[in-house]
Parts: C-alpha cells; structure tokens; sequence
C-alpha cells in the first residue's frame, strides 16, 4: 500500500500546500539548467537569500548551547556534591539525546506548537546529556591528593571547587561545549521541519533538485560548525597554559 | 477532579495520536483514502530499522578496522580526531538532500549517505578506546609473547569496550535521526508521519513522534544492553 | 641541648606552638576498634616528634585530627592551649602546615602561586606574596627562577620541596607531615631529610611527623611515639631511650636487632670522653717515654708517636723503645685515623675494619685528641652518661 506522502521532493507542487513552496521564477533559471553549481547564480543571491536563514541558525545554536550549557552545568554541580543524583541524571540526559531532534520537536506540539521555542527546547535537550557527561568526568578526574591538599590547607569546600576542581576539569568542560556546539549546528538543520527557520529552510523548501541550493545551505552549516569547533578549541588553549607547559 | 484534567487539549491529542496508530483513519486531504493504522506503522518502522541496521553494518565494516588498526599502532591519530570533529560537523538534511540528487533515491543509496554519517564517530571513537589503553597492560601482554593481533584482541578491545560503544551508540543517535527524514529522499519510514503533515494531519504526526521516539529509545536500550554484555566484570566494577 | 632543657620549654615558642592530645578519640561506624583509642600525648613547642609504627596503626589519622582533615568522635587536641573544635575548620587549618605523601601541588598554579596558596586566603598583598615565596624557595635549595614554572615541569624531589614550602609559606603553628618523603628514591629521600633538618634548626617549629620507617623516625624526631593499631602509644620517648631501653617487646621487634648500632649513629666521638696514649716525639729519649708508660693511670698500654705539631705518626712497640731516641718512622703503622666529628658508627665499623685495638683520633687540625676503642665504645654506651647525652634532632650527625 503506498502511502500517498510518497512522492520525493522533486515532485512539489503536485501534493497540497503544507510548507513546501513551488519552483519561483528567481531559481528556474538555476534549477533548469541542472548543473552541479551556479556560480553566478550563487554571487547574485548569496546575501538576499541565505543571511536571514544564517542568523537564524546562529541564534538557534547560540541560545540552545548556552541555555544547555547553563542547565547541564549546574545539574553536574549538583551531581558532583550528591553523588546518588548521578545514574538518574545519567539515564535522563542520555534519553534526552538519544529522541531524535526531529521526533523531539513533535513530541512538543501539543505543548509548544511549532516554531523557534519548540525548535531550541529540543537542540538545548539534545546537548545536555554531552556538557554533562563531560563536566562530571572532568571533575572527577581531579587527582584526589590535589583535593586532599586543597582541603588539608584551608580552602573551603566552595573555595576548592572553584579554585581548584573546575580550572583543573576546564579541558574536559570545553571539550564538551566544542562537540555540543558541532553537532548543535548540524543538527539546527532540521529546525526547518518544526518552522524553527535556520539553514534548513532553504533544503526544505527548494528540494533536492536544486543542488546549488543543497550545496550552499549546507555548506555554509558545514563551515559554522567547524570554525565554532576550532574557535572553542583554541580558546580551550588558550585557558589552560599549564597543559602547554607541561607538554615539554 | 480528574475530568478538567484529561480534558485538557495535552491528553486529547495523545489519545488521538494512539489511535492513528492502531485503527486506520480517514485522511483529510487525499479525499478518502486511508492513513494510519497498526499495518502501515510496522511497514514504516521496519524501513526505519532495515536502513538503520544496513547503515550502521556497513559504518562498522569501514570504520571499525581502520580505527582499531590506527589505535593500537598509535599512528593517524591527527586524522582519526579530524574526522570524528568534521563528521559531527555534517549537518543531516544538507546530506540526505545531497546524497540524493546525487546518486539517487532509493534504499541502498540512502544506505551509503547514513553510512558516511556513522563512520566519523566511529573511527575517531575506536581510535582513541584503543590508544588510551594502559600502556603497561600492552606492554605486559606484549612481553608474555602475545603476537600483536592477540594483544589487541584480548587486551585492547575488551579494555576500549566503553569508549568504543560510546562512538557505536553516537553513530546509532546520528543514523536514526537522519532515517527519520528519508522520506524528503523518496525512503519511507515512519518520519513520515511527522514530514507529511498534510496527509496524515495531526494525529499522525505526533503518532510519528512517540513512534519515532520510541524506536530510538529501544535500539539505544539494545546497544546498552549489548554494551553491558561485553564489557568485562572487572571494568564494570571499576566504572562508577 | 640535652633533652632535659628541651623539656622544659613553654608551650609557645615565636613562631611555633605545643600539640597537646587529651584522649582523642576516631572511631568509624559504631562498632568494631576505633582507629585511634583515647591517644594522650604532648607534644612541646619546636620539637619535632615522629609518629611511628606498622600501616593501619592509625597514626595517619592521629595526625589528620590536630587539622581536623578528620574529626574527633570523642576527646580533644589543644593547639597552643586552645581546642581545635573551638574553631571553624578551614581558618584553623591556614595556621597549620600540611605536607602529604603526593605532595598534591595544584598543576594549574606556577610554583610562586602554589606556594602563595595560604597567604592568599588570608589576603596578603601581592608583593608580600611574592617576596615570601622566593625567600621560601631560597630556603628550601631552589632556584628563585623557577618560580614561573608549573609542577609538571619539576622533578619529583622538586615538587616536594615545594610542597614543604608552601606548607611554611604563612609562618604555621604547627606543621603536619604525613609520610612526607616516601614517594622520593632513597638518595633523594636523605637528601631531603638532611634538608629539612637544616631548615628546622633555622625555623624550629612544631612538627608532627608521620612514617612507617624507623630509621627515619630515629634521624628526624626529637620524640617518638611507637604505636600500635589503635593508634596505641607503646612509647613516647626520645630515640636515645627507645634505642637504650625498648619499653616492650613490640617496640623492641619494631626497632630491630640493631638497635645499638642504632644507637651510635646519634653520636659523634667528640659526645664521649676519650682515653689517653702516652705521647712521644721523635727524637725523645726513649726512658722518657718508658717512665710515662710505667705511671699510675695509664689508659692506654702502647706510646703514640707524633711529630712536633701533635700529629700521629704511628704506634711505638718495645724494639722501638730499646733504642735511646724515639725514632722517626715507628715500628707500627698507624692504622686507622679518625676525626672528633665522625659519626661514631662509622668510627666503631672503621676500628673494626682496621683490625686494631685502638685507634687514634684527631682534631680539626690533625692534632691528637685521643684514642678510642670498642671498649671504650662499650663502656660508654652501659655508662648513665650515656642516657642524658642526647642531641636534637638538628643537632644530630646528618649529611
């Protein structure tokens, strides 16, 4: 029995409204041709088209990874002082993560609808189980006599914590906010099925027939997450200096 | 007291989406054709695990080898960490779209697009397991006159179970995500009550959602349970 | 300074104040021995006292409890006359210094920022902070320049002077070493020692002293307390005592067989009184020498020949005296030649070494002061002299 939701993107225009546009007369010339890449195309529409979308991506990734980052973070905290919060915590994130964004933002329909807030509840999901896993590893590899001398010269429980214990889980933490972020703007993608915009859209909207269009969106996604990445990283250097002595 | 509250628009919607799922309804849109239902579900949801499992088969082929290999000779490391960070960069949709327009609709061709989604997280993820095995372990088992392939048999691999099915289960996350979509590329799985929202109306899509969600959940659950398996006493007793 | 004036000390020095444990008490859970049962002990101001005994003694633990890294179940420790419990935990542990086995510096800090560690927390200005801590590197044998370092960046014997550096950084009362040295290779390890107690002479705090190795415990401590699990005092005395007169068996097994080889190597000659050879120079009619040898009080039976500046030249037999003059090369070697600061068990292994009875000692400036022999050694060691001749723990032979 073929359902009737089967005909591929290429075919548009043929099914009812839904969020699918039609062929315009502004990429005719481009899709038609079908080659691989219009390059004078892409000059021409490059900002009217694709700025709206990329502020849209950056601002989905950048609210969701903060407000992830915020909430994992402190539920590490909290995890790190009570430890019997810690398998449950695990487990809750780790489900979080593993509901496919996609599927997460439906889920919230009857609660949210569609739109940006449904599309940053799902990515801020999607992150925490990463921030978490890796702050509370980071802490706890501390070396325990570090923590015995904090501790033996005075510093109290606060003190040591943030003296001592987060400067020293800081590469562990970073590492965790550079993969969230990564993955955070691959994922932002599919915000466009929940209406969340982003570069996403654009895929949506054109169908794969338009590969100029393909490669464009996507290329500029791919570009996002790998400059965050570096720049996370190189910040992460830039944080600990003791790691780069050491590497003597 | 319970009246106002199951009355309230939340609980409506989940019971209309339980019923999509199991008795065939009557869609809007196509004028008369019906949608829906317990026989259409598990046709969608065996497409879902079918290309699920032929991708994550073919992502292990490739990558488990290579990122054994790599790890335990300690070389490419450079490359194994560039490809788990730029395989994470890889946004979905641009490579579903892509991968189509590319080679073309169809079971397989999707295949080989979730394929190249699952084998970064992989290799990067089996390279570092295996790297980070206690040197001393290695170079005991090494001195016992293990040969190289026992060595990273015996030792290594059961040693790198934990980071090496952590990449496994990243790979699983990204592969099932992405499957949800395929029907942008002409694939039907159950993510296609949640696209098509036209055809199948609302109740079909947050039918699509549990379902979708569910499945996630229970592959995830599997592999755990998998990973619990082959993970040897001594280092579940160590693991905290 | 014998052990007798060190007793009589207040219970405050400058810069150092007395521990005094009133039955402390640790147990964990409520049933089962506790770790430490009721440990009375009182230990005076700028001394250094040992806890020593087998592991699980709990002598890590009775340390632990004067900075409250673990708390009392029952009983009290006095710091200075005041009680530990009477303050908040963390400002009372800034006054007290805190040296453990992995030294535990913190990597991220340089080493000027580690050592600054306490001064900080009690909000010293900068440059206080910095000048202290390159004095304190000064103190402790390090390059000031490596100051700007990381931990990672300085050898394991490094690291740890560093760690006792910054557990002298805001002056301490009282400062806790928890087996300071073990991790250190045994060449270091003395090194170290010898270090600290050149340190100590100069600072003299009050320092308690955690290891498992009696020789250590002999060399460091000014007191030492054997214990027994329980954290059961056998015998809290000083080493000279312990050594001289093991109050039970089990503090007779801990010490060894050896404990009278032990014993000497606390001692210089100089600590005993030496016996005296008749002198004879050379060219001296020999009926000189016949008629000192033949006088009442003659310690030693065989004349020493010596030049005219007192320096030994050898031993004189009877051919030699049958002649009119002494002569200037003597009939028996000299044999060995020991100085007034050896230690006196090397002194003791070189006599027997030499196969002689006696053997000749000498000043700093290579003049006789004396002879000395195994009976001499041995009489000495039964004498009561022996008991009160005892030096402090800096004052003692070392490297």
């Amino acid at each position: 029995m073929a359902s009737l939701g089967a005909l591929p993107l290429a075919a548009v225009g043929e099914v009812g409204k839904g969020f699918i546009h039609e062929r315009t007369s502004e990429t005719l010339p481009c899709q038609a041709t079908s080659k691989f890449f219009c390059w004078d195309w892409a000059k021409e529409h490059l900002i009217s088209r694709y700025e709206t979308p990329t502020f849209q991506h950056l601002e989905l990734v950048v609210i969701s990874v903060a407000v992830g980052f915020v909430v994992a973070f402190a539920l590490a905290l909290l995890a790190h002082r009570y430890r019997w919060l810690q398998p449950p915590l695990l487990a809750g994130t780790g489900v979080l993560f593993t509901i496919p964004s996609v599927a997460f933002f439906f889920l919230l329909l009857p609660f949210t609808g569609r739109g940006r807030d449904t599309a940053i509840i799902a990515l801020t999901a999607y992150t925490l189980q990463i921030i978490y896993r890796n702050t509370i590893i980071g802490l706890a590899n501390v070396p325990s006599s570090v923590k015995d001398a904090a501790r033996g010269m005075g510093l109290t429980e606060r003190q040591t914590l943030w003296k001592v214990e987060l400067p020293l889980a800081l590469p562990e933490i970073f590492a965790g906010l550079q993969i969230a972020t990564v993955s955070t703007v691959a994922i932002a993608t599919l915000a466009a099925f929940a209406h969340g915009g982003g570069l996403g859209e654009p895929i949506l909207r054109e169908g794969i027939s338009f590969k100029t269009n393909l490669i464009i969106a996507g290329g500029i996604a791919f570009l996002i997450a790998v400059s965050c990445g570096l720049l996370l990283y190189a910040i992460q250097r830039f944080l600990t200096p003791w790691r780069r002595a050491a590497a003597v | 007291m319970t009246g106002p509250v199951l009355s309230h628009p939340v609980f409506a919607s989940i019971q209309g989406a339980i019923e999509f799922i199991f008795t065939p309804q009557t869609s809007n849109v196509t004028g008369g054709k019906t949608v829906g239902g317990i026989d259409q579900v598990i046709e969608l949801a065996l497409t879902q695990l079918e290309l699920t499992a032929l991708a994550m088969a073919a992502a292990l082929i490739v990558a488990l080898p290579i990122g054994l290999y790599l790890g335990h000779r300690g070389t490419g490391e450079l490359f194994a960490i560039a490809m788990g960070n730029l395989g994470r960069a890889i946004p979905e949709l641009a490579l579903i779209a892509f991968m189509a327009a590319l080679i073309g609709v169809g079971v397989l061709n999707l295949t080989i697009a979730l394929a190249v989604l699952g084998v970064p997280p992989i290799l990067a993820n089996s390279f570092v397991g295996i790297h980070q095995v206690d040197r001393a372990s290695v170079d005991a088992a090494r001195g016992i006159g293990m040969s190289e392939f026992e060595i990273l048999r015996k030792v290594e691999i059961p040693l790198a179970i934990p980071t090496i099915f952590a990449g496994i289960r990243g790979a699983a996350v990204a592969i099932v995500a992405t499957a949800t979509i395929a029907p942008i590329a002409g694939v039907l799985t159950l993510g296609d009550f949640i696209i098509n929202q036209n055809v199948y109306g609302d109740n079909g899509v947050l039918a699509g959602a549990i379902l979708v969600a569910l499945l996630a959940l229970v592959i995830e659950f599997s592999l755990a349970g998998l990973q619990r398996r082959l993970t040897s006493k001594g280092l579940r007793l160590k693991a905290t | 300074m014998s052990a007798a004036e060190a007793t009589s000390e207040t219970q405050s020095q400058p810069g150092a104040s007395s521990v005094s444990y009133e039955g402390a008490t640790k147990r964990y859970g409520s049933s089962g021995a506790p770790a430490v049962d009721h440990l009375t002990l009182e230990v005076p101001a700028g001394e250094i006292c040992v806890l020593v005994g087998p592991s699980g003694c709990g002598k890590t633990t009775a340390m632990r409890m004067v900075n409250r890294t673990v708390e009392m179940t029952e009983g009290d420790i006095l710091v200075g006359g005041e009680s530990v419990r009477d303050r908040d935990a963390a400002r009372l542990r800034r006054e007290i210094g805190y040296v453990i086995q992995q030294i535990g510096l913190f990597p991220h800090r340089t080493i000027t920022e580690n050592i600054g560690a306490v001064p900080q927390l009690l909000g010293w200005k900068k440059d206080r902070i910095k000048a202290r801590s390159a004095e304190l590197l000064e103190l402790i044998g390090l390059d000031p320049g490596l100051g700007d370092r990381y931990p990672a960046q300085l050898s394991g014997g490094q690291q740890q002077r560093v760690g006792v550096a910054r557990a002298l950084a805001a002056d301490p009362l009282v400062m806790l070493m928890d087996e300071p040295f073990g991790a250190i290779d045994p060449i270091n390890r003395e090194r170290l020692q010898n270090e600290f107690l050149r340190l100590q002479a100069q600072v003299r705090k009050t320092v308690l002293f955690v290891t498992h190795d009696i020789d250590e415990a002999i060399k460091m401590g000014d007191r030492i307390a054997i214990m027994k699990e329980g954290g059961r005092v056998e015998q809290y005395s000083t080493p000279a005592e312990i050594l001289m007169a093991p109050a039970t068996e089990f503090v007779e097994d801990f010490v060894g067989a050896d404990r009278a080889l032990k014993r000497l190597a606390l001692m210089r000659v100089s600590d005993i009184d030496l016996w005296e050879a008749p002198l004879a120079y050379v060219g001296q009619p020999t009926a000189e020498v016949r008629a000192k040898l033949a006088g009442p009080d003659v310690e030693v039976p065989y004349p020493l020949l010596v030049d005219s500046e007192r320096r030994p030249l050898g031993w004189l037999s009877e051919r030699d005296l049958r002649a009119d003059t002494v002569p200037a090369r003597p009939d028996s070697p000299l044999g060995p030649l020991l100085d007034r600061d050896d230690i006196m068990r090397d002194a003791l292994a070189d006599l027997l070494q030499g196969e002689a009875q006696y053997a000749a000692v000498a000043d700093h400036q290579g003049r006789i002061a004396g002879v000395l022999s195994v009976e001499i050694i041995s009489e000495f060691l039964k004498s009561p002299a022996a008991k009160t001749e005892e030096h402090s723990a800096v004052e003692r032979p070392h490297g």
